[in-house]
């Protein structure tokens, strides 16, 4: 019984997640040297994680067959969260999203209403079978965009393009037709410069800088010049950990949040971020897998919405770095600092395993 | 167990991951293993800063090795523009604290861009109080960073202002010339701050710094000391410059006093003066609107850029050529009637004097016998022993902007005036009016040749050049040539005769030191402008000149009654060591 059970869990998985965290530890360390306490930091860290690995346990045993039944209960919750967040919440870096727990630190809502898109829309989707046009579709739309909003409210753009990622991802695996997301693309190209005008002057900023970070060289573009210093100067086999002149000196803000892949990048040049992507690419790849290989079409739907926000994060991430994409401002998953993206994604990587174990048990 | 129906849409989902990662790894190879160097440079620029250490400047002492202006600790406030964040906000602040224009601050910023580590100097030299108050602001203040730097002290205020020079930062103009400098360094604008700003200077230090992102310096990669500038040792008296500025106050003129066997200038006062320590921490425009506006024109050293009717002091050059040419003797004699007749023109004297003889007419300052021996001599002689005794041309002295002042010739007045030259101009001329202007310096040393026998010397106002130690570098002396022109020994000691006989018994009375043998000759100088310019050129002791005096009064009126008692009194003033110095008795 045990020696079947120990069969079905998908240790590739599990041992990447613990590689790619136990990397983000070290880089952490790193990043955080010279500003803060290294056993701090290494407490902090371990706290996270082996809350974390409670998630992860607890979502690879609880049956997301029946996690999906109380789909309208967490849909709820999550809503209420976010609204919470936006009366309650404390405004750190000038936008509000994180709820206080006294001791524990604080809680981003946000990084759990990804789960729980990726969890009711399974649900969601799954109810609904087919997907033979493009109405059939819109239900799924405001399912998603009502947490989506709530986000956008916060002001955190980032999740919130997350979460329309997942949203398509999703809608794909589901069945929708292409022609139509295809049609849901363009309509949202349409109505995109009515939410242009509807972000903050330091959004749009941002978003553009990375077209041109040398306009504003002392401005919205400096993160994006310093970052592609930093990565760029790590040459093949990087500055040595500790070493990374950008990172030391502090040339990067947030270096240890959104920007750590400068830290990768930096200290242990390409050979060093190459394999962090490697890792990342099995993840996702097995991710893929246990989609493909769901018992069911809920799973399948789960499985691919995890992997399809593990997707986004890391290229949105990675690519914020070095110049591809503009600066959204989120989390490169397992690395950077933050209990709560720690917490969601070790979650989402347990509800990968229990997906994969209920493959054939029962 | 086979693939569920949606197994094809997860592997286009594969394929979506494939070609993300597949670009993300394209562009990592691209900057770190094609663009690695050029971006591992560009970090090097970022955490490497080269300061400039700026190196003390000389200090200049007085010929008695008593400093004259010395350095001193203050700060200055500068910007780094890398780290500028809010410009318009910074400026507004910082032009409160400094106060400082704001526009100006933003100025000088945005020039300083072209430079983004360097740092650009606001106000030198501010206030304790401003700095502590940015460095209690400093979170708020991003960019902004304070340095010590050295600057000018006058230890004696305004004394010798107009010979020290002041300092200034180094306009566009001047860094074209001199690559050596940097924007805002300052730079010796006028005295011989100015003429021996190489040597003063020394040479700016280096130090190379890791910086932070905000900037602050961390550990220190690399240094070279500051070379500090060598000192200079001028042949300036300043107790005898004191005397002569006391004299000069409240009067606008100059006073001169050189050793004429050497050409040590031993004096230069110019009034009004202006105190240089208003330049040393950079100039406020209020001030500078007032140096510049005001009438008495205090920044002009009128000792050697302003140029005056020698009037009846060129009466030395006339008599000179007279005697050297033959044109009269000692023995000869003149009929001082209180006037000439020329032609329809009668030429009025202040008096007559009746018949005198050479001497006599010197010490009374008889027109009469200068216009006649001025006709005599002619135009052209009296225009070439001019200038061989240095007047009217620029007299070599180690300051910029010397003057050069003016002799009119027969050849010139056509060419300008458009009119002959008449025989009133040479009458004119030989009593040093018409077109004849001179410095006082120039006239200064004129008399030096007279009194030394027929050398001209250069003037100098610097005497060594010494290292912060002490060592001599250099040891500065002026040029002596001969007069171009034929100076009998005989002629000479009879003019000499006729100057001591001015401060015995004639004009020059009110010059006369007790116990010195004075000689010189005095002036009244008519002028367009107003009143006569008050002159006094003088020497002592007489029969061995060691100090030649020249004072000048603008608008002083009568040479003997306002310049003559100035010249007086630094001969007083010098009077012992003068003695000591040629042996004579007290």
């Amino acid at each position: 019984m045990t020696a079947r059970w120990a069969r079905e869990v998908d240790w590739v998985l599990l041992g990447t997640t613990g590689l790619i965290t136990a990397y983000g530890v070290v880089v952490l360390l790193s990043a955080t040297h010279g500003v803060a306490e290294p056993a701090a930091v290494l407490r902090t860290r371990l706290l996270h994680v082996a809350v974390g690995l409670g998630a992860l346990i607890a979502a690879a045993a609880f049956d997301y067959r029946r996690l999906a039944t109380a789909a309208g209960l967490i849909y709820g919750a999550t809503l209420a969260l976010l609204a919470a967040v936006l009366v309650v919440g404390d405004v750190r870096l000038g936008a509000q999203r994180w709820i206080p727990l006294g001791p524990f630190g604080a809680f981003q809502p946000s990084e759990v209403a990804k789960l729980t898109l990726i969890v009711t829309l399974a649900r969601h989707l799954d109810v609904a079978r087919t997907l033979p046009r493009m109405r059939a579709l819109f239900p799924f739309l405001a399912h998603a965009a009502l947490p989506a909003l709530l986000i956008m409210r916060q002001p955190d753009m980032g999740t919130a393009l997350v979460l329309v990622a997942i949203l398509a991802a999703m809608l794909y695996v589901g069945g929708a037709r292409p022609a139509d997301l295809a049609g849901l693309g363009a309509a949202g190209a349409v109505v995109a410069p009515f939410f242009w005008q509807a972000l903050h002057d330091y959004q749009r900023r941002r978003l553009t800088a990375f077209l041109d970070p040398a306009a504003d060289p002392l401005g919205a573009g400096y993160a994006l010049i310093q970052a592609k210093i930093a990565i760029g100067s790590g040459q093949l086999f990087g500055k040595g950990l500790f070493a990374g002149t950008q990172n030391v000196l502090r040339f990067i803000p947030e270096q240890h949040t959104d920007f750590i892949f400068t830290v990768v990048g930096e200290e242990l040049g390409l050979a060093g971020t190459l394999a962090l992507l490697g890792l990342f690419l099995v993840w996702i790849w097995r991710a893929l897998g246990i989609a493909a290989g769901a018992r069911d079409r809920l799973g399948a739907l789960m499985a691919a919405g995890v992997a399809a926000m593990m997707l986004f994060h890391v290229v949105v991430n990675v690519g914020m770095t070095i110049g591809l994409m503009p600066v959204t401002g989120i989390p490169l998953p397992l690395v950077s600092y933050g209990g709560s993206s720690l917490l969601v994604t070790l979650a989402a990587t347990g509800l990968l395993l229990g997906i994969r174990l209920r493959r054939s048990w029962f | 167990m086979t693939p569920g129906p949606w197994a094809t849409r997860i592997g286009h989902l594969g394929l979506v991951v494939i070609l993300a990662f597949a670009l993300l790894a394209g562009r990592l190879w691209q900057l770190q293993a094609i663009e690695g160097g050029h971006y591992l440079e560009l970090s090097e620029q970022n955490r490497i800063r080269d300061y400039a250490v700026p190196a003390p400047r000389g200090v200049i002492f007085d010929r008695r090795g008593q400093p004259l202006v010395t350095n001193r600790a203050s700060f200055t406030v500068a910007l780094l523009p890398m780290e500028v964040r809010d410009p318009p906000r910074l400026a507004e602040a910082l032009a409160r604290l400094l106060d400082v224009d704001a526009a100006e601050i933003l100025a000088r910023l945005a020039e300083g861009r072209r430079r983004p580590f360097e740092p650009v100097r606001l106000r030198r030299d501010v206030d304790r109080r401003v700095v502590v108050a940015i460095e209690e602001n400093r979170l708020d203040l991003p960019g902004v960073v304070i340095q010590a730097e050295p600057v000018r002290e006058y230890l004696h205020g305004a004394l010798a202002g107009h010979a020290l020079g002041y300092l200034g930062e180094i306009t566009e103009a001047e860094l074209r010339t001199r690559p050596d400098y940097r924007p805002g360094d300052l730079i010796g604008k006028t005295g011989v701050e100015r003429t021996y700003d190489d040597l003063l200077r020394g040479q700016a230090g280096r130090l190379r710094v890791e910086v932070d992102a905000a900037g602050r310096p961390g550990r220190v990669l690399g240094r070279q000391a500051a070379r500090p500038g060598h000192s200079l040792v001028l042949n300036l008296d300043a107790t005898l410059q004191r005397v002569a500025e006391e004299q000069l106050r409240g009067h606008v003129g100059a006073v001169v006093a050189m050793d004429p066997r050497t050409g040590e200038v031993l004096v230069l006062a110019s009034s009004p003066g202006y105190d240089p320590a208003v330049f040393a921490g950079g100039i406020s425009p209020a001030n500078w609107r007032r140096l510049t506006s005001d009438r008495g024109l205090p920044l002009l050293n009128r000792a050697t850029e302003g140029t005056y009717e020698p009037g009846s002091v060129f009466k030395v050059v006339t008599g000179t050529a007279a005697l050297a040419e033959g044109v009269a003797r000692r023995e000869s004699t003149y009929a001082c009637t209180g006037a000439l007749v020329l032609g329809r023109w009668v030429f009025r004297d202040l008096a007559a004097y009746g018949t005198v003889s050479f001497v006599r007419g010197v010490q009374v300052s008889c027109n009469v016998m200068f216009w006649t021996l001025g006709r005599a001599v002619g135009p052209e002689r009296l225009a070439r022993y001019a200038t061989a005794l240095g007047l009217g041309v620029p007299t070599g002295v180690d300051l910029p902007a010397e003057a050069a002042g003016f002799i009119p010739s027969v050849a010139w007045k056509p060419r300008a005036h458009g009119e002959p030259w008449y025989p009133g101009d040479t009458l004119n001329m030989s009593i040093g009016q018409g077109w004849v202007l001179t410095t006082p310096l120039q006239v200064a040393r004129m008399l030096s040749a007279i009194a030394n026998g027929g050398t001209l010397v250069q003037p100098v106002l610097a005497r060594r050049v010494i290292t912060p130690d002490g060592r001599e570098v250099r040891a500065i002396a002026g040029r002596r040539t001969p007069v171009p022109e034929r100076l009998p020994a005989a002629a000479l000691e009879t003019l000499r005769e006729g100057l001591r006989a001015v401060v015995e018994a004639g004009t020059g009375r009110a010059a006369a030191v007790e116990g010195l043998a004075v000689a010189g000759k005095t002036g009244s100088a008519e002028n367009p402008r107003g009143r006569p310019h008050a002159w006094f050129a003088g020497y002592a002791p007489a029969e061995r000149p060691a100090l030649v005096v020249v004072a000048f009064v603008e608008h002083g009126y009568r040479g003997g009654i306002a310049a003559a008692p100035i010249a007086k009194a630094i001969f007083e003033a010098a009077r012992s060591s003068l003695l000591a110095e040629t042996g004579g008795a007290p």
